[in-house]
């Protein structure tokens, strides 16, 4: 598998060879490792990438998966428009 | 040894390096976990107080360098506060002068040049407009990332999920820190700790004036570049700012008690988005991504309390910034390091900033605290 070719995070555009690459570097959690590529702050909020680069992180490092500060889920469940906000019921 | 690793944390163990000095930094999360990472990323100089503006003159001198040593995205793109009310114009008029007499270009301008700096902004509501072109944004991941990988390769230590748990003392003074990785043996021990310093003084018998304030922030989808400055529409005490990667942070004030609990609230979500929609109509299309709640960690006087402690050497505080500690960090990183390494600050306004003040009732007065 190419690392260079295997995209880990869709809305982002973050390869895999991207996440090896901070792992090397010493990041060795997932909270770091998201401010550093943005992984998991897209429009996604993380449920597609970060189950995979928690697994790519594991293996890596031997840690488990609850080692691993694992991105506390914030609402909203998913993106929302400003106007429904700011709407009377009637618009949008 | 430095207790909390956020950019007050790592701050101070960054400018000890740069004296020589290798320190420990131990964090209980990971770093930036505590207030640095939700924080809303501005920095100015534009304060109401000698002591303010003086540690702020300095970060932001040391925010430029930061940005070339550690490659921290730091840019000078302003602050922009929205008037729209008559006392406010008169009131910021005061505020203006004073900053201007103590170097801070800040200038009242008109509708016409806040539509220069944000073209898109509606402006039927408005009154005037104050702006300050020396004030700017940083990244926060930026200063984190980037000085904590730096320290390490350096032999500094930042020991991330390592929590303190108790301070003890020897006859002269600090022994070191029990830890929930064991006991770590420190002569000199900073607490950068926000709230918590509360916590772990307590059982010395020392009372940190410091109350913890819920704030409110949310983040929206990315846009190209639609305006450069931090905006704060003064009246309803909220502010936005567009993230280097394209992002809009919002925060707006609702009333909140100290100590209360983090909850979201639909009213936050209501009024930020109503301010901001007003002026910005587009930005009802918007998606917003994510919202968040974080602490203020408050003192009485809205400044924060940095320096050694009068009755037990070995020990300085560097928390109760009040909202400001992430700009603040690199001059009160210097601050602390000139303090443990030469004895006295080389910012000589940090001296009134003691915790002693509060005893000697010499409490500094702060008008402008924001969202």
């Amino acid at each position: 598998m190419d690392s260079e070719k295997v995209i880990v995070c869709r809305c982002e555009d973050v390869l895999l060879s991207d996440v090896l690459r901070a792992i090397e570097r010493g990041y060795r959690d997932l909270e770091s490792i998201k401010r550093l590529l943005r992984v998991g702050m897209g429009s996604c909020q993380g449920r597609h990438c970060l189950p995979i680069i928690a697994r790519v992180l594991a293996k890596t490092t031997g840690l488990r998966i609850d080692e691993l500060n694992y991105p506390s889920s914030r609402p909203p469940l998913m993106p929302i428009q400003l106007k429904y906000f700011v709407s009377d019921g009637n618009e949008g | 040894m430095i207790i909390g690793g956020g950019s007050v944390g790592l701050m101070i163990s960054y400018y000890l390096l740069k004296k020589g000095v290798k320190s420990i930094v131990i964090e209980r999360k990971y770093p930036g976990s505590g207030n640095t990472y939700k924080c809303a990323t501005g920095i100015r100089a534009s304060f109401t107080s000698k002591e303010h503006i003086a540690l702020m003159k300095r970060s932001i001198e040391l925010w430029s360098e930061l940005r070339d040593e550690l490659g921290v995205f730091y840019e000078r793109s302003g602050y922009l506060w929205l008037l729209s009310r008559e006392e406010d114009l008169r009131t910021f008029k005061t505020y203006v002068s004073f900053q201007n007499e103590l170097g801070i270009p800040t200038k009242i301008i008109d509708l016409s040049e806040v539509k220069c700096l944000a073209p898109t902004i509606v402006i039927k509501d408005l009154l005037a407009a104050v702006y300050d072109p020396l004030a700017g944004k940083a990244s926060p991941f930026d200063l984190i990332l980037q000085s904590w990988r730096l320290l390490v390769e350096k032999g500094c230590k930042v020991l991330a999920g390592v929590e303190a748990k108790k301070i003890l003392l020897s006859k002269k003074g600090i022994l070191g820190v029990e830890t929930s990785a064991g006991f770590i043996e420190s002569s000199t021990v900073v607490l950068a700790t926000a709230y918590d310093t509360v916590k772990l003084l307590e059982p010395l018998n020392i009372s940190v004036p410091i109350e913890p304030v819920p704030k409110h922030a949310f983040i929206t989808e990315a846009y190209r570049d639609l305006f450069k400055p931090l905006i704060i529409d003064w009246t309803t005490s909220s502010y936005i700012v567009q993230t280097p990667h394209g992002n809009f942070l919002v925060g707006s004030e609702i009333p909140e008690r100290p100590s209360d609990k983090l909850l979201n609230r639909l009213e936050f979500l209501r009024k930020a988005s109503k301010v901001w929609t007003k002026y910005f109509p587009w930005m009802k299309e918007a998606y917003l991504l994510r919202y968040w709640t974080g602490y203020y960690d408050m003192t009485p006087d809205h400044h924060p309390i940095i320096g050694p402690l009068d009755d037990l050497e070995g020990l300085y505080i560097a928390a109760g910034f009040s909202g400001h500690g992430f700009m603040m960090s690199p001059s009160v990183g210097e601050v602390i390091a000139d303090w443990i390494a030469e004895g006295r600050p080389r910012v000589p306004e940090a001296l009134n900033l003691s915790m002693s003040r509060f005893k000697k009732g010499k409490l500094i007065k702060e008008i402008a605290v924001f969202g």
